[in-house]
C-alpha cells in the first residue's frame, strides 16, 4: 500500500488516509446469507469531513466498523494510512486503533470511573505515553471543557459527555476519526454544537473525520457525503446542504 | 412470574453453576460428615453386636469416678472367676484384661501411636469362642507365657508371620514373645485401628496388670437362663463395689463409646462445614445483589406492567430456592463422595474404620436440604427486598453507578452488630460464660465488619491499589478504580475471604503463642538437660525400671520419672502428677512459695497456688484425693507452687503415687547431667540405656521444645486443610463477582478495547481488581484474626499461655498467598473479558 492510492474524482486530487477496496461483508450462511457490503471501494481524504449516509440496513455502519478495524471483511481489503488491515491480528489492530484512529460513538463513550481529562488522554495513557500537553490544552479549549476536566462522566450532561468524546478522539492526533451517529442521542442544539466542534477540528486543527449519520442536518456539516444503499455506494455529494441531502435521500424511495 | 425466573436461570447456566457451587461445597461437607458418622457408627454397632453376641453377662469394678480419660475403676481379683463360675446358671466364665501393651516391629520401632491415634492394648486370649471377640485367622492359641496372638492389622503393619519373635512393651518391661496366632476382630483386621496382643491368662496378669488381677469377667449363660436373670444372680454372689452388666448392656456401652469417639471427630468436621456454609452465604448474598442491580430495569418493567412488589420479591426468592435446591441435592450426592474421603482422613489420624455399606439416613437428607435451602434463601432475602423496592419509573431511567456505601445508618448498624459480637465474645472468654457466647460472638463480629465493609472498602482499596498506576499504568489505574467503583460489591466479595483468613490467622497466632509460651517456659524454668519421652499420654508409657537404670549412671546427676493419673481432688476430676520431689526440683523451677517439696511423703501433696487460693486452702490443710484403686485418701498440703509447666495443679511423690495407683508408667523421664559431663557424653550414656526401650526418644532442651511444637503443627496443618475449603469458596466468590461485573461492564470493555486497550492490558486490569479485592479481604481478615488471637491468648493467660506471639513470616506468607489467590480467581473472568468481541460489546444494549 502506498500513498499513490488516491481518489481520482475531480476537481482536485487529494490524499487518501483510509479506505476500502472491493470490500464485501456477508453475514450468515447458505439461504440466510445477508450481504451488508457489496464490493465497495471508497477513499477517505485527509483533512476532510466526510459523512456516510443511507437508510438503515444500507451498510453504512458496517463500512465504518470495517475501515476502523472493529470488524473484519468477508473479502476485499481496508487500509488506514499505508497499513492494510486485512492481515492484522487482534493486537496489531488494537495498537492501530490506539495510535491512528479516534472514535466518537453515539452513546457510552466514556469510562465511568475516569475523570473527563483521564478519558480524554485514555488512548495515550494506554500506550504508556505522556500526552502532548499543548495539543491537549488546545483541544480542551476548542471544545470548551477547561473547567470540567476533573468531573466524572456521571457529573456531566449528555452534550458535555460528547464533547469529552470529541476531545478524546482528537487528543491523540490520530490519522482519522470515526464518528458513529455522534449526535444521535442529543437534542438538536447540543448536536449542532458538537458538529460545529467536529467541523472546527477539520478546518482549524487539520483533522480527518468520517461520520456515519442518518440526519441530513448533521451530514450538511460535512464537506463530502457518500450515500449507501443495499451495501453499495450509490452517490456522492460535495458541499452538502440539509435540503440537497434530504432531496437525495427521498429518491431512495423510488 | 415464576416462569420468567426459570427462564432467566436456564439462560444463565454458568451463573447458576458458580452461585450454586458456593453452597454445594458447604452442603457436601456437611452431608459427608453426617454420612460418615452414620456409616461408621452403624458399622461399629454391628461389629460390637456381633463380637459380644456370645456374652451373657459382664462383671467389672464399680466406676470410682469419671475423668477425661474415661471412667476410672478398680481391678477385680482373679479368684472372682471361680466365684462367678459357681453361680447357678453360669455355663462358663473367663477373666479378661485390657491394659497397655505395644508391639515393636522388626526395625525396633513401636507399632501404633497411642498418644495421637488408637490405643495399643494387651489382653487375655479367651478360650471360649462365644466369649472371645477374636477369631484365629492363622495359627493357634497361646499356650505359654512366651506365646502371643496378635491382631491381623498389627501383623500386617509390622510384617509379622507365624513363628516370628516379637518384642512387646508392657508395664513390667519389654517381653520377647513368639507369635503363634494371628486373629481378626469380628472379621476386621483390628477394631478401629486398635492394636491387640493377647497372652495366656497367667502371662497377661504378670505382664499387664499384676498376678491375681484382672479387668473384667465375661460370662456365658447356661441354657434357659436369661441374661438379665444371670446378671442378677451373679450380682448377689460378688462382693461390694462390683458391677454386673448384661451382654446387651456392655454391647450398648461399647457402641456408645465408639459413637462418642466419632462424634468428637464429627463435631470438629461439622464446625468447618458450618464455616463453609457461612462463607457461602456471603457469596449467595453478593450474587443476588449483583443480579438484582443488573436486572433492576427488567424488574422495573415488570412493576410498570403490573407486577406487585410481592411478586418481584417472590421471583427473586424463588430463584434462590431453585439455587438452594440444586445446590443441596448436588451437595448431598457429593457428600457421599466426601464421606469416603473423610473416612480416609479418619484412617490417617489413626481411627481405622472397617468397610461397610454407606448409610444415608433421612435425617442426613433433611439436615442437608434445610442447610442448603436455608442458607440460599436467607442470603437472598435482603437483595430480594431491594429488588421489590425498585420503582416502576426506573424502567425509564439509566441505572447510575452505585458508589454509595458510607451511609450513617450503615456505620451505626455495622458498629452495633460488631460491637455486640465483640462483647458477647469477651463475655465468653473473660467473663467465664463459656464457649456458647464465643461461638455466637464470632459470626456476629464477621457480620458487623461485613456491614461496615462498604465504608471501609473505598479508602482501603485506594491505599492497596496505590502502587498500581505506577506499576501497571492505565491498566493499573482502571483496576484500582474498578475495585473502588462499587464498594458494597467489593466489600461483600472480600468479606467471604475475610472469614477464612481471620480463622487461619487466628489459629496461626494461637499456635505460635502456645509454642512461644512453651518455649519460654522451658527456657525460663526448665533446668534439666535431657528429656526421655515415651510418646504416649494416659495409656502406658515407660516402664519405671528405665528411670532406675538411668539413676545408676555416673554421668547423670538428677533423674526423675514423671507420672500422671486421673483422680478426683476434693470431688473435682483432675490429673495428678508425680515425680521424685528432690530430683524434680533440680530439673524444673516450680516457683515454690511456701513449704517444701522435701516434705512430700506418702500422704503429702503440693498444690498450685492459684488452685489453693480459689479453694481457700493453706499449708497444713487436708484435702481428699480419690483413686480408682484405693478409694478416697486424705492428703496434707505440704507446699504451694506457682509454675504449672510440669506439675499442672497437683503434685505428689512417687511413693504416694505407687501406693495408690495400679499401673506405674513414666510418661517422661527428666534428667540433668553431673558436673563436667558434656552433652555428647551424657547423650551417649543415656542412649545406651534407652536402646532397650523402643518407645523412648531422647531429647535435649531444643529437641524437647521442638517436639512439643511439632504436635501443635500437626493439629495446625489439619485445621489449615479444613479451612482451605472456606478460602476456596471465597475465591469462587471473587471469580463469580468478577464474572458478573464483566458482564455488566460489557460496553465499557468494548469501548476500552476500541480506543486501544490490548487484551493483555484488559487481563491485567481484571487481575489486579481481583488482587485488590483479595488483599482487602486478607487485610480485614488479618485485623480480625489478630484481634481474636490476642483476646484468646489474654483469656488463656492463666492456663499457661503467657506469651502473645505474632508470627510475622506466616502472616506475610498469607498475604502473598492472597495475592496469588486473587490472580488465580481472575483467570477465567479475565480471559472471558479479553475475548469479548469488541464490535458486539460496543453495540450491545
Amino acid at each position: 500500500m502506498s500513498e499513490t492510492l488516491t481518489c481520482t474524482s475531480p476537481p482536485v486530487t487529494r490524499l487518501a488516509v483510509a479506505g476500502a477496496i472491493n470490500a464485501t461483508k456477508q453475514y450468515g450462511k447458505g439461504d440466510t446469507i445477508v450481504t451488508a457490503l457489496d464490493n465497495v471501494t471508497v477513499d477517505f481524504h485527509a483533512h476532510e469531513f466526510t459523512a456516510i449516509m443511507g437508510p438503515s440496513g444500507s451498510g453504512k455502519s458496517t463500512l465504518m466498523h470495517n475501515v476502523a478495524g472493529l470488524d473484519t471483511l468477508t473479502s476485499g481489503s481496508v487500509y488506514i494510512g499505508n497499513t492494510d488491515l486485512s492481515g492484522l491480528n487482534d493486537k496489531q489492530l488494537t495498537l492501530l486503533r490506539r495510535e491512528k484512529i479516534g472514535f466518537i460513538f453515539q452513546a457510552f463513550n466514556l469510562v465511568p470511573t475516569l475523570s473527563a481529562l483521564e478519558n480524554i488522554t485514555l488512548p495515550t495513557a494506554l500506550a504508556g505515553r505522556k500526552p502532548d500537553r499543548a495539543w491537549v490544552d488546545l483541544v480542551v479549549e476548542t471544545v470548551g471543557l477547561a473547567n470540567r476536566l476533573k468531573h466524572r462522566p456521571s457529573e456531566l450532561s449528555g452534550g458535555q459527555q460528547q464533547r469529552v468524546a470529541v476531545a478524546r478522539a482528537l487528543a491523540s492526533q490520530p490519522e482519522i476519526i470515526f464518528g458513529d451517529e455522534p449526535t444521535g442521542n442529543l437534542d438538536s442544539r447540543t448536536g449542532a454544537e458538537i458538529l460545529d466542534f467536529m467541523r472546527k477540528a477539520v478546518r482549524d486543527l487539520g483533522q480527518t473525520i468520517v461520520m456515519v449519520t442518518h440526519d441530513p442536518v448533521a451530514a450538511s456539516y460535512a464537506e463530502r457525503v457518500i450515500f449507501l444503499a443495499d451495501g453499495r455506494i450509490v452517490d456522492e455529494m460535495s458541499s452538502p446542504t440539509p435540503d440537497r441531502v434530504l432531496d437525495r435521500l427521498k429518491r431512495f424511495g423510488d | 412470574m415464576f416462569r420468567t425466573t426459570l427462564k432467566n436461570l436456564a439462560a444463565r447456566k454458568l451463573r447458576l453453576l458458580t452461585t450454586s457451587i458456593a453452597v454445594l461445597l458447604g452442603v457436601a461437607f456437611m452431608a459427608g460428615t453426617l454420612v460418615l458418622t452414620d456409616t461408621v457408627g452403624k458399622t461399629f454397632d454391628n461389629l460390637f453386636a456381633n463380637v459380644n453376641a456370645g456374652t451373657s453377662a459382664y462383671v467389672r469394678g464399680e466406676t470410682a469416678f469419671g475423668s477425661d480419660l474415661g471412667d476410672q475403676r478398680d481391678r477385680l481379683d482373679a479368684s472372682l472367676v471361680q466365684t462367678v463360675s459357681a453361680v447357678d446358671g453360669v455355663q462358663h466364665a473367663e477373666g479378661s484384661i485390657e491394659a497397655y501393651a505395644q508391639l515393636v516391629d522388626k526395625n525396633g520401632k513401636v507399632i501404633g501411636d497411642p498418644k495421637m491415634g488408637a490405643p495399643t492394648f494387651g489382653g487375655i486370649w479367651l478360650t471360649d469362642d462365644k466369649l472371645n471377640p477374636f477369631d484365629l485367622a492363622e495359627g493357634r492359641a497361646p499356650q505359654s507365657t512366651t506365646e502371643v496372638v496378635i491382631d491381623k492389622g498389627s501383623a500386617s503393619k509390622g510384617h509379622f508371620v507365624l513363628g516370628d519373635s516379637v518384642k512387646v512393651l508392657t508395664k513390667s518391661g519389654t517381653q520377647t514373645e513368639t507369635i503363634v496366632g494371628i486373629a481378626t476382630f469380628g472379621g476386621e483386621d483390628s477394631p478401629a485401628g486398635v492394636s491387640y496382643t493377647l497372652f495366656t491368662p497367667d502371662a497377661a496378669q504378670t505382664f499387664l496388670t499384676e498376678p491375681g488381677k484382672i479387668d473384667a469377667i465375661k460370662v456365658v449363660a447356661a441354657d434357659g437362663v436369661s441374661d438379665r436373670d444371670l446378671a442378677d444372680r451373679i450380682a448377689k454372689a460378688v462382693p461390694a463395689h462390683t458391677q454386673v452388666l448384661t451382654g446387651a448392656e456392655i454391647t450398648a456401652e461399647n457402641q456408645k463409646a465408639v459413637r462418642e469417639g466419632i462424634s468428637f471427630f464429627s463435631i470438629f468436621l461439622m464446625t468447618f462445614a458450618v464455616i463453609a456454609l457461612f462463607v457461602g452465604s456471603f457469596i449467595i448474598y453478593n450474587s443476588f445483589s449483583i443480579l438484582v442491580a443488573q436486572r433492576s430495569k427488567e424488574m422495573a418493567l415488570m412493576r410498570a406492567i403490573g407486577a406487585s412488589r410481592r411478586q418481584v420479591l417472590g421471583s427473586v426468592l424463588f430463584e434462590a430456592v431453585v439455587v438452594g435446591l440444586i445446590a443441596s441435592l448436588a451437595g448431598l450426592a457429593a457428600g457421599i463422595g466426601v464421606a469416603t474421603g473423610l473416612k480416609e482422613l479418619m484412617n490417617a489420624v489413626g481411627f481405622d474404620t472397617p468397610d461397610g455399606a454407606i448409610v444415608v439416613t433421612s435425617s442426613t437428607v433433611v439436615i442437608s436440604m434445610i442447610a442448603g435451602l436455608g442458607v440460599s434463601v436467607a442470603s437472598a432475602v435482603f437483595p430480594a427486598r431491594k429488588a421489590s423496592k425498585v420503582p416502576p419509573i426506573a424502567a425509564m431511567r439509566d441505572v447510575a453507578l452505585d458508589t454509595s456505601g458510607s451511609s450513617r445508618k450503615r456505620f451505626v448498624t455495622g458498629s452495633v452488630i460488631g460491637g455486640l459480637g465483640a462483647f458477647t465474645m469477651g463475655a465468653g472468654l473473660f467473663g467465664g460464660a463459656g464457649i456458647g457466647p464465643v461461638a455466637l460472638g464470632v459470626p456476629l463480629v464477621f457480620v458487623g465488619v461485613a456491614v461496615l465493609g462498604p465504608v471501609i472498602a473505598r479508602p482501603v482499596s485506594w491505599v492497596l491499589g496505590s502502587p498500581l498506576p505506577r506499576l501497571k499504568g492505565m491498566a493499573g489505574t482502571l483496576a484500582r478504580e474498578n475495585a473502588m467503583r462499587n464498594p458494597k460489591r467489593t466489600s461483600a466479595t472480600a468479606a467471604a475471604l475475610m472469614i477464612g483468613v481471620a480463622l487461619v490467622s487466628f489459629i496461626t497466632i494461637l499456635a505460635s503463642s502456645t509454642k512461644a509460651s512453651i518455649s519460654q517456659g522451658v527456657d525460663k524454668r526448665f533446668t534439666g538437660d535431657f528429656v526421655i519421652d515415651s510418646g504416649t499420654f494416659g495409656l502406658g508409657g515407660l516402664s519405671p525400671d528405665l528411670a532406675e537404670k538411668l539413676k545408676a549412671l555416673p554421668e547423670l546427676d538428677a533423674v526423675s520419672g514423671s507420672r500422671m493419673t486421673p483422680t478426683q481432688v476434693n470431688g473435682a476430676a483432675t490429673l495428678l502428677s508425680s515425680g521424685d520431689p528432690v530430683a524434680m526440683q533440680k530439673i524444673t523451677d516450680f516457683g515454690i512459695t511456701e513449704g517444701s517439696f522435701r516434705d512430700l511423703g506418702p500422704t503429702q501433696i503440693a498444690v498450685l497456688k492459684d488452685t489453693a487460693t480459689s479453694n481457700g486452702w493453706k499449708i497444713g490443710d487436708t484435702v481428699p484425693v480419690r483413686f480408682a484403686k484405693t478409694g478416697e485418701q486424705q492428703f496434707t498440703i505440704a507446699a504451694l507452687f506457682t509454675e504449672s509447666d510440669v506439675a499442672e495443679e497437683f503434685f505428689i511423690s512417687l511413693t504416694a503415687f505407687d501406693a495408690n495407683v495400679a499401673d506405674h508408667f513414666d510418661s517422661k523421664v527428666y534428667v540433668t547431667l553431673a558436673d563436667g559431663v558434656s552433652a555428647e557424653q551424657g547423650r551417649a550414656a543415656i542412649t545406651k540405656v534407652t536402646d532397650g526401650y523402643p518407645q523412648a526418644t531422647v531429647q535435649d532442651r531444643t529437641e524437647y521444645k521442638d517436639a512439643q511444637g511439632s504436635e501443635i503443627d500437626m493439629m495446625l496443618n489439619l485445621i489449615y486443610a479444613l479451612l482451605a475449603l472456606a478460602v476456596f469458596i471465597a475465591l469462587l466468590g471473587i471469580a463469580n463477582t468478577l464474572a458478573l461485573s464483566m458482564f455488566e461492564r460489557t460496553r465499557e470493555l468494548g469501548l476500552l478495547r476500541a480506543v486501544g486497550m490490548t487484551r493483555r492490558q484488559l487481563r491485567t486490569t481484571v487481575r489486579y481488581e481481583s488482587v485488590i479485592i483479595a488483599l482487602l479481604g486478607t487485610t480485614l481478615g488479618l485485623a480480625i484474626g489478630v484481634s481474636f488471637g490476642w483476646a484468646m491468648v489474654k483469656a488463656l493467660s492463666g492456663n499457661g499461655l503467657s506469651t502473645f506471639a505474632l508470627p510475622y513470616s506466616q502472616l506475610t506468607v498469607m498475604a502473598v498467598i492472597a495475592v496469588f489467590a486473587g490472580i488465580a480467581a481472575a483467570i477465567l473472568p479475565a480471559r472471558r473479558a479479553s475475548r469479548l468481541n469488541v464490535l458486539e460489546a460496543i453495540i450491545s444494549e
